[in-house]
């Protein structure tokens, strides 16, 4: 019998009108082939993002002729765009049946895309469903695509302002620098911040979490506090959340008088599975000054201006509206590479012995999962998710949450067990001088817990010494074995203790004057 | 003079001690926390002293002692005096931590001498809850001598650093402990004679278990050690304080005791260990094989002075990390002077300390004061974590288990888990080392062979000395 026939992996031409990026590139198609699997890929799919087909060649990739072909070849398509109608019928129509499906889904806003896809009993992992948890940063897609659209938004920007961003002393008078306001700070906007800083502009910037001030700030922007009750606008995972209308209505007037002073506006607030908020009324537009230029980078969920046009560049009342549903395609070369890295990070994951496998004990995979071999698995089971930093560019960090051993009970239930008989058979065979001592020295031993714990560690030394001559106190002890008597083995006893805690004493606290006198500002 | 004034006076004494150590927990307060320590240490003397006289017995007993005993008490005051001051005044900063276990070892074998007196004095006449007292002060006072003289060995180097793991370590302590009790047992209801020697065993098997205890413990441990021999001694001042049915005592064995039990707490939590590991364990020699299995990839890159001193001219931000290493090298003064160089340029200086750097804690403070930096720029680890990001350029002198990558991200590493100085965040790091030897921990350091990290091979103090010299050109 001939060994099964393996897994071709099938990369189709985005068919999105406009759509210029493709799944992936001829490395990473290498990479994937290393997975044991067979890689082919729709002719003159990568070409619009400057990969030829003869690159793809090069790296081991099979290139067929049409989309007809690929589908039915493939059993695991890779895809950008979610699938969706076109002149040949349905792209989801065009699949196996049985296949599987990588791409961006938007599954709460394609409830009819899922069925269709049940319909073929497909299998599908959404790119923007994978989990935003630190380990699958590397495969976080619309962080990466987030990033490129927040640089292209300031860079389209820049492109419409009839002005420079940076200021400068010319001969000819001086040039003011641009003031950029931001609206959320989310990947993108932190992306757009570091861009619009990098070309000299002056950036404020907008959220309603006040977790990621410290982000902004640290940018170089500066973070617009906007309060209202007690509502914030942090929801789960790190994304915005949706607010009440009142808070909505504080918010656009607390955006139009920054608008006011500002020359350019990029939006990009976001609240995940619903359309974007209406951030900017007409009124806002309006006030700001003739050839101000506002990004609206979320025209694609419907946009946070009022007068966006999703899809163009449209001029109402002297202001550049900009509603480009395409900015990471208009980087498709760079936006394509890291697309298509963080599509084999997922389907390292995903394919073990050339086969699809999903396991379900790992958030990631079944974070990403959508459909299930015909049952439709989305949304995934609530995780608590930590809400955890964006990364910002390649310099973001994550901290490894640091496990804290569990404090195990039995010490203290041990001690407490030993104590109770201890302290009855005191209350009942003790003498009183016996329980007046205990007293004291429980009691003390209390006050040493708390004088001590806030003790700042560069004194521990110093503190050490000290403690040390005061329990030359002992020397009291010696000096009572002496009280009233002859010289006896008692008293000699008790004098050579005398004469070892007074070396104990006088050096303890003469060292620790010594150690203390150094310290200094 | 009515006896109730020496209770007062032991009060007022008390109440002082608590003070100074509320003094000594900040650095504003704390020349004035040791002057009210050694006030109600003078005033609690002179009490004492004074009741030698028998005054607090009234005029019927006022013979008071002989002037025989007075005058080997007052001697022995006096020739102690003068001999710690004279020590604690010629003590190297760096010979620190062997002279506090030393003085531990003192408070230890007083309470012994007086646990033996007392038991002396009373002979037959005794009850048995002061019995047990004896037993006890005797007990723990003899534990923290040895103990604290086998410390003083290992930090002195005179015996290895090296743990000392005898089979069935447990059993023996357990046995030995046992070996104790049943010699007290033995000796209550026995004729004093008797009851005498069984108390000198008590003393002799407690003596093997101090020993055994912290001979069981490795280098890396010695800052919990030192301070956990701190708070035995408290204890033992405590026990005496009951035997003798003094209050005073009693109040500061366990001021003692308790400071000393959380400054161990607290090293132990900078270490992410229990105290029971730290006791009990004998840490440090069981996971060397672990790590030599799994020595990390890359190379190890080599600088040399003139490059190093290049790196710190042209940076901003820098973050020294002081270890044990700087403190066997006596690095501080040459540090103090390329810290004043480098700041005169602009550079920003910092230090960065780690609770349990060095063999006591806070160590590294009183080096650095020594050589006399400013505390201001001596940063502890929470508070300068987070600065490692920003910073240009890592100087890590003698240091290594405490900036140990492992600790954040190899979960097999034994020391994974605890704290430690994130010095890798930084744009470079620079490792001053005598060679290439794993830490006290006997695990690997692969922050030796980030691409971020370069080596500075040789002595500390020597290293830094021609360093300056670079830098002054």
């Amino acid at each position: 019998m001939d060994a099964p026939p393996r897994l071709k992996v099938g990369i189709p031409k985005e068919t999105f009108p406009g759509e210029r990026r493709v799944a992936a590139t001829p490395t990473t198609a290498a990479r994937i082939a290393k997975l044991g699997v067979d890689v082919i890929i729709e002719s003159g799919a990568g070409e619009a993002a400057s990969f030829l087909d003869g690159a793809y060649a090069e790296a081991g990739t099979a290139i067929v002729a049409d989309a007809a072909a690929l589908y039915a070849a493939a059993d695991l398509v890779l895809k950008v765009r979610a699938p969706i109608e076109t002149d040949h019928g349905h792209e989801v129509d065009r699949l196996k049946e049985g296949a599987t499906l990588v791409s961006f889904v938007w599954p709460a806003q394609n409830r009819e895309l899922l069925e269709r896809l049940q319909a073929k009993k497909a299998t599908v992992l959404g790119m923007d469903a994978v989990p935003r948890i630190t380990r699958a940063q590397r495969m976080d897609a619309l962080s990466a695509t987030a990033n490129l659209a927040g640089y292209r938004a300031v860079i389209e920007a820049a492109a419409h302002f009839g002005r420079p961003f940076g200021a400068q002393t010319t001969a000819a008078g001086r040039i003011k620098p641009a003031r950029v306001l931001i609206i959320g700070a989310g990947v993108a906007g932190l992306a757009a911040i570091a861009a619009a800083r990098a070309l000299g502009a002056v950036v404020s910037a907008f959220d309603t979490r006040p977790t990621v001030r410290e982000q902004i700030q640290s940018l170089g922007a500066t973070f617009l506090q906007f309060e209202w009750k007690n509502e914030t606008g942090e929801g789960e995972g790190g994304y915005a959340r949706q607010m009440s209308d009142a808070y909505l209505e504080a918010e656009q007037t607390f955006i139009a008088q920054y608008a006011k002073q500002s020359d350019i506006i990029i939006t990009t607030a976001l609240v995940p599975g619903i359309p974007a908020p209406k951030l900017i009324t007409s009124g806002a537009v309006v006030s700001m000054a003739r050839g101000s230029v506002i990004v609206d980078l979320a025209a694609e969920q419907g946009g946070n201006c009022a007068l966006t046009e999703p899809g163009s560049a449209v001029e109402k009342f002297g202001v550049k509206i900009l509603g480009f549903t395409d900015l990471p395609s208009r980087m498709a070369p760079q936006a394509s590479e890291l697309y298509a890295a963080t599509v084999v990070q997922l389907l390292e994951l995903v394919l073990k012995d050339g086969k699809v496998t999903i396991d379900y004990d790992d958030e990631v995979q079944r974070g990403a999962l959508i459909v299930h071999e015909g049952k439709i698995t989305w949304p995934p089971p609530k995780l608590a998710i930590r809400a955890g930093a964006p990364a910002v560019g390649p310099t973001g960090t994550h901290k490894t949450a640091k496990e804290e051993k569990p404090v195990s009970p039995w010490p203290m239930r041990i001690g407490v067990a030993l104590a109770l008989p201890l302290l009855v058979i005191l209350g009942l065979f003790g003498s009183p001088s016996l329980l007046e001592h205990m007293t004291v020295f429980l009691l003390a031993c209390v006050v040493g817990w708390h004088v001590i714990w806030n003790v700042t560690p560069a004194l521990h030394t110093p503190l050490m010494s000290v403690t040390n001559a005061v329990s030359g106190i002992i020397l009291i002890g010696g000096l009572l074995l002496g009280r009233g008597r002859d010289l006896t083995v008692t008293t000699i006893l008790g004098a050579v203790a005398v004469l070892l805690a007074s070396i104990n004493v006088a050096g303890g606290f003469r060292v620790t004057a010594r150690m203390l006198k150094m310290f200094r500002h | 003079m009515p006896p109730t004034v020496a209770t007062v006076v032991y009060l007022v004494a008390g109440l002082l001690f608590i003070l100074s150590l509320r003094g000594l927990s900040e650095q504003a307060s704390a020349q004035k926390g040791n002057w009210l320590g050694i006030i109600g240490m003078v005033l609690a003397v002179a009490v004492s002293v004074a009741g030698l006289f028998g005054f607090e017995r009234g005029e019927a007993e006022a013979a008071g002692a002989t002037t025989n005993v007075l005058a080997v008490y007052g001697g022995a005051i006096a020739l102690g005096a003068l001999i710690g001051g004279f020590v604690a005044a010629r003590v190297q900063m760096t010979a620190m931590p062997e002279l506090v276990a030393v003085l531990h070892s003192f408070v230890g074998v007083a309470a012994v001498l007086v646990g033996l007196g007392t038991l002396q004095e009373a002979g037959a006449h005794i009850d048995l809850a002061h019995y047990v007292e004896v037993q006890l002060g005797v007990l723990v006072g003899a534990v923290t001598f040895t103990g604290s003289v086998v410390a003083f060995a290992k930090l002195r180097g005179t015996i290895g650093s090296r743990p000392l793991l005898l089979p069935g370590r447990h059993v023996l302590n357990l046995a030995l402990v046992g070996g104790c009790l049943a010699l007290a047992i033995l000796g209550w209801g026995a004729p004093p004679d008797r009851s005498f020697s069984y108390l000198l065993g008590v003393t002799g098997l407690a003596s093997l278990l101090g020993v055994h205890l912290v001979w069981a413990i490795g280098g890396g441990d010695m800052p919990v050690v030192v301070s956990l021999l701190n708070s035995y001694s408290g204890w033992a001042a405590a026990a005496a304080g009951f035997m003798l049915s003094n209050d005073l005592l009693i109040i500061t064995g366990a001021l003692v005791g308790s400071s000393g039990a959380i400054l161990s707490a607290i090293m132990c939590r900078a270490m992410n260990r229990s105290i029971w590991n730290v006791v009990f364990g004998g840490f440090g020699a069981e996971p060397a094989k672990a790590s030599a299995t799994q020595a990390p990839a890359g190379k190890v890159r080599e600088t040399n002075v003139a490059e190093t001193a290049e790196l710190l001219r042209t940076a901003r931000n820098v973050i020294i990390i002081p270890g044990y290493g700087m403190a066997v090298a006596q690095a501080q003064h040459p540090i103090r002077e390329v810290t004043d160089v480098l700041r005169k340029k602009g550079v920003n200086v910092r230090f960065a300390i780690h609770p349990v750097a060095g063999r006591l804690p806070g160590h590294m403070n009183v080096l650095l004061a020594e050589a006399g930096i400013s505390y201001d720029l001596v940063k502890e680890l929470d508070e300068i974590n987070d600065d490692f990001s920003d910073t240009d350029v890592v100087v890590v002198i003698g240091a290594n288990d405490i900036v140990n990558p492992s600790a954040v991200d190899d979960r097999a590493s034994p020391i994974y888990g605890m704290p430690v100085l994130e010095a890798w965040k930084a744009a470079r790091v620079v490792m001053l080392k005598r060679s290439m030897a794993a830490g006290y921990a006997g695990v690997e350091n692969p922050l030796c062979y980030r691409e971020n990290t370069v080596m500075l091979f040789g002595d500390a103090k020597k290293t830094v000395q021609s360093l300056l010299a670079a830098l002054q050109v």
